[in-house]
This record gives structure tokens, C-alpha cells and sequence, in this order.
């Protein structure tokens, strides 16, 4: 899909590194490495791809490896190929089995 | 035969057939002989009730907490425990199921957990799944995780 409309979007392809902070107004889908902190609407970190430092956004989808702190204010999905470490803060949570999960967690909205 | 099996028999021979064994086992354990069949194989008809001392075979029937049983104190079983009810204190057993209207506060150390209720306190487990409708919140020691959406956990999670 952001094929199609890339506006707004941020692709790190593999092999890339980039450090720093980003905005990214709509889906930044990560197969590099981000040193930095990322805050986008989506956020897709593929097999291959690192992020090392803070992570926002709505939906995060992760295959490959997060360290360090999570925050997703509507679904987050650790697949089995995913590694998360640190700080994570979600509203919805789904793991694959397989998926490796390492720190705290701490549910945004715990009612009901 | 489990009295499940009374709802696919549509043929009139096999009913009175498969009203016997349910009959039989209601009279075996009357308290709960509601929730044996489910879980139970056919061969065994009777049900113990005994929390500790059980055999060291998986296979064997699980020990069970039911609806509205509160339970406080250490729970110790080398086999299967479902837990339906409420559970206050330590539980240790190589497999335990957390149903979705049980609740256990305390500690739990176990090999298979599959968690469909609530569940406070810390958890030390190898294959840790969490239902859709579950309260997980603790400290997590697990090997093998798994977490379906709308679970909600919040704690420590140590993976070893």
C-alpha cells in the first residue's frame, strides 16, 4: 500500500543506517538500522531491520529487532521473528509465538 | 464417552447408548462430574479429587478448581491443574490452565501455562500462552511466549 502513495512515508532499506530523530507523518517501514528516536503513524521494522532508542506510533508491527522503549497507542505485534527489549507501552498487544520479549510492560488504558 | 457426544448423535439407536456412561459418571463424582468430560479420556470413569499426590504421568486426569471454589494455600501436582475457580497462594505443576472465569493470586511455577483469566503475581514458566480475554500482571520468567490479541499484561518480562 505505500507503494503506491509514499507521502509521508520513510523506507530504510537494508544495509542503511540512520541516526537521529524522525517524524513521520504517515508509515515508516524500517530494514536498516534507526539509532535515534522514530515516531510515525506505522511502523513496520521488518526481519532485518534494528532500531535502537525510542519508538512511537498508533500500530507498530515488528519482525525484526527494538530495543531499548515502545510506545503504541493502538496495536503493537511482535511477530515470531521479533525481538523487543526494554520499556513497552501498549494499548493492544499481540505476540506470535516465538517472539522474544525482554523489560517491562505497561497496559496505556487497563480499564476493563 | 464424553456427554458431549449426546449432541452429535443424531440417530435414535445410539441415543440410550450414549446416555449410560453419563449416568454412570454423575453418579462417580457428583460435584464435578459436570466438567470431567471434557478434559477426561473415555477408558476411566471415576474422578479424584486430590490435589497433591498424583501420578507422574501428564496423561492422567487434571486436578480442577472449579466455578465458584476458592482455594487458598499451596498447590503442588506433577500433572495437569485447571483452574476455574479462585486460587490464592502458590501453585506448582507441570501444566495449568487459567480458564477464562479463574483467578489466581500469587505465586505459579509451571512448564505449560495457558492463561484465559486473571492472573496476579509472579509467574515462572517455560510455554506461556495468554488468551484474549486474560489479566496477566507480574513478574514473567518464560522461555516461550505467546500473547493473542487483546490480552492484557503488564509486568516484568524476563525471557530465559
Amino acid at each position: 500500500m505505500a507503494e503506491v502513495n509514499q507521502q509521508g512515508c520513510l523506507f530504510v532499506g537494508e544495509g542503511v543506517v540512520l541516526k537521529g530523530n524522525f517524524d513521520v507523518p504517515d508509515i515508516a517501514s524500517i530494514s536498516g538500522t534507526v539509532e535515534g528516536e522514530l515516531t510515525a503513524k506505522q511502523v513496520l521494522i521488518e526481519a532485518t531491520g534494528i532500531v535502537r532508542g525510542k519508538l512511537t506510533g498508533e500500530s507498530i508491527d515488528i519482525r525484526g529487532e527494538v530495543n531499548e522503549y515502545i510506545s503504541s497507542t493502538r496495536s503493537l505485534i511482535i511477530r515470531s521473528t521479533g525481538k523487543v527489549t526494554g520499556s513497552i507501552n501498549y494499548s493492544e498487544i499481540e505476540i506470535e509465538k516465538g517472539g522474544h520479549l525482554h523489560g517491562d510492560l505497561h497496559n496505556l488504558n487497563p480499564h476493563s | 464417552m464424553s456427554i458431549f457426544s449426546k449432541n452429535s448423535n443424531s440417530k435414535e439407536n445410539d441415543e440410550p447408548v450414549a446416555h449410560e456412561p453419563e449416568e454412570m459418571e454423575a453418579q462417580a463424582t457428583p460435584v464435578e462430574g459436570e466438567f470431567a468430560p471434557a478434559v477426561t479420556a473415555p477408558v476411566e470413569q471415576t474422578m479424584r479429587t486430590e490435589f497433591a499426590n498424583r501420578p507422574n504421568v501428564l496423561n492422567t486426569k487434571p486436578s480442577i478448581i472449579s466455578e465458584g471454589f476458592t482455594f487458598e494455600g499451596t498447590i503442588t501436582s506433577d500433572g495437569v491443574l485447571n483452574v476455574s475457580g479462585t486460587v490464592r497462594g502458590k501453585i506448582t505443576a507441570k501444566s495449568v490452565l487459567i480458564d477464562t472465569s479463574g483467578k489466581v493470586d500469587g505465586e505459579l511455577n509451571s512448564e505449560q501455562l495457558v492463561i484465559k483469566g486473571q492472573l496476579h503475581g509472579d509467574v515462572s514458566c517455560e510455554d506461556l500462552n495468554v488468551g484474549p480475554m486474560a489479566h496477566v500482571d507480574g513478574n514473567i520468567n518464560y522461555k516461550y511466549i505467546h500473547i493473542q490479541r487483546g490480552g492484557k499484561v503488564s509486568g516484568k518480562f524476563i525471557k530465559n
